[in-house]
């Protein structure tokens, strides 16, 4: 048991609060007592009654400021600056210096009009998207053999329940229409991966996931 | 292809812009691996999220590192710029959030390196410890002690101050911190141990 590692030093869910870990820190000096100064503090930590600690005046002075120090820390470890600047300065200058890729050609070669490979990736991922319990992952396309069709690769991931061939389907037609309808490529191949499961971190999507469908 | 005679298209895959949230879909509930996925071939929106996300801790680990909001807000704005940069070539062999840990704890100890002496420590500003439960004259004993834990712990040399934010104040394993500040676990336990070591005298007046 390292010192200060228990779930005590850090009371009820504190977010930030250390696991418990096995392996203790290095230096840990032996006080005159015959105790480790470790083993003072993770005594003095979860207040275990031990008449060694309360009489032994080592033990006493080597857990000396440990109280103080960590409620101040806990107050530390509760503030926590806003960052929304922060994050809003980050958004504008990734935004400004947009990744464009390669120029994919329109399905319409007397104009050769392009679109770039991040927009057009963009469009059919949102497509994806779209299908309850799927989300795209990477979305790269490539050029065909003939002058302006291209081919899209895509990996997905899925929740478990409903046939992946039945969701691949769906996914297929979805990106498909999107490419042809919103972009105007001519798609000549639909490449789809299911590369992980989806998990989602929160309440499922805004009334849109499978198993509201399924129960609805 | 004729290179000149390509047009380049608007972005006309993005939601009119503004905040993060619509464009895409759910992004906000995905999980930090499928979003680095479309980060990394450039969906900013994706990007957008992961910000969102990870600012706030990042945010607190450079204000204790550096003692000042000013240069923590920049430190942490270079490394999430840098960090969309170098995401083509992010390998995942360590998380994400592991990854931009270590980013901004970089980004902080080369700060402290190339820093003159110290700002005076009188003129950084400590947040106010919440204890509105209590006594004034408790609560302002509480906000000093916590003032003076923050002093005491920028006058820890940087390396040890480092592993003990990561550890007390991130809740990190000493696997993590080792792999943040690039040195073994055994090294991460003994600046740990010096580090608390120090800390505790200086806070043994504080009752």
């Amino acid at each position: 048991m390292a010192l200060g590692d228990r779930e005590v030093t850090h009371p009820r869910g504190q977010p930030g609060a250390a696991q418990p870990d096995p392996a203790r820190l290095v230096g840990d000096e032996r006080l005159p007592c015959g105790h480790l100064v470790s083993q003072a503090w993770e005594d003095a930590r979860t207040g275990r009654a031990d008449p060694h600690l309360a009489n032994c005046p080592h033990c006493r002075q080597a857990v000396e400021g440990l109280a103080a120090l960590d409620r101040a820390t806990r107050t530390l470890r509760a503030y926590l600056p806003s960052a929304r600047s922060v994050a809003d300065h980050v958004i504008r200058a990734v935004r400004a210096e947009a990744r464009l890729g390669w120029m994919v050609p329109l399905d319409d070669p007397e104009r050769d009009l392009r679109v770039a490979e991040t927009t057009a990736a963009r469009v059919l991922r949102r497509a994806a998207d779209r299908i309850p319990g799927v989300r795209a992952a990477s979305c790269r396309l490539a050029p065909a053999d003939d002058a302006t069709g291209v081919t899209v690769a895509m990996t997905l991931a899925m929740t478990l329940d409903q046939s992946l061939p039945g969701r691949a389907g769906q996914v297929r037609r979805a990106v498909a229409d999107a490419a042809q309808r919103e972009l105007g490529l001519a798609v000549s191949g639909i490449d789809l991966n299911v590369a992980s499961v989806l998990q989602l971190l929160s309440a499922p999507v805004r009334g849109a996931s499978p198993s509201h469908d399924r129960s609805e | 292809m004729d290179a000149q005679a390509q047009r380049v298209l608007p972005p006309s895959g993005r939601a009119p812009a503004k905040g993060t949230g619509d464009a895409g879909g759910d992004l906000a509930e995905l999980e930090d691996d499928l979003l680095v996925e479309r980060a990394a071939e450039g969906d900013d929106d994706a990007f957008a999220v992961l910000v969102d996300r990870h600012s706030p801790p990042l945010l607190a680990l450079a204000l204790r590192m550096l003692g000042s909001l000013p240069d923590a807000e920049e430190a942490v704005q270079d490394a999430l710029i840098n960090a969309w940069r170098r995401l083509p070539d992010f390998h995942r062999d360590a998380t994400f959030r592991t990854w931009m840990y270590r980013i901004v704890t970089n980004q902080c100890l080369s700060h402290l390196r190339g820093r003159a002496p110290a700002v005076p420590l009188s003129v950084v500003p400590e947040p106010p410890a919440h204890d509105p439960g209590s006594e004034p004259a408790r609560a302002a004993e509480s906000e000093a002690a916590t003032q003076a834990l923050g002093r005491a712990l920028r006058d820890l040399p940087p390396s040890q101050r480092a592993c003990w934010i990561l550890r007390e104040l991130h809740g990190m394993s000493y696997a993590e911190i080792a792999q943040i500040v690039n040195t073994s676990e055994q090294t991460v336990r003994g600046r740990l141990y010096r580090a608390r070591r120090t800390l505790m005298k200086e806070m043994a007046p504080w009752r």
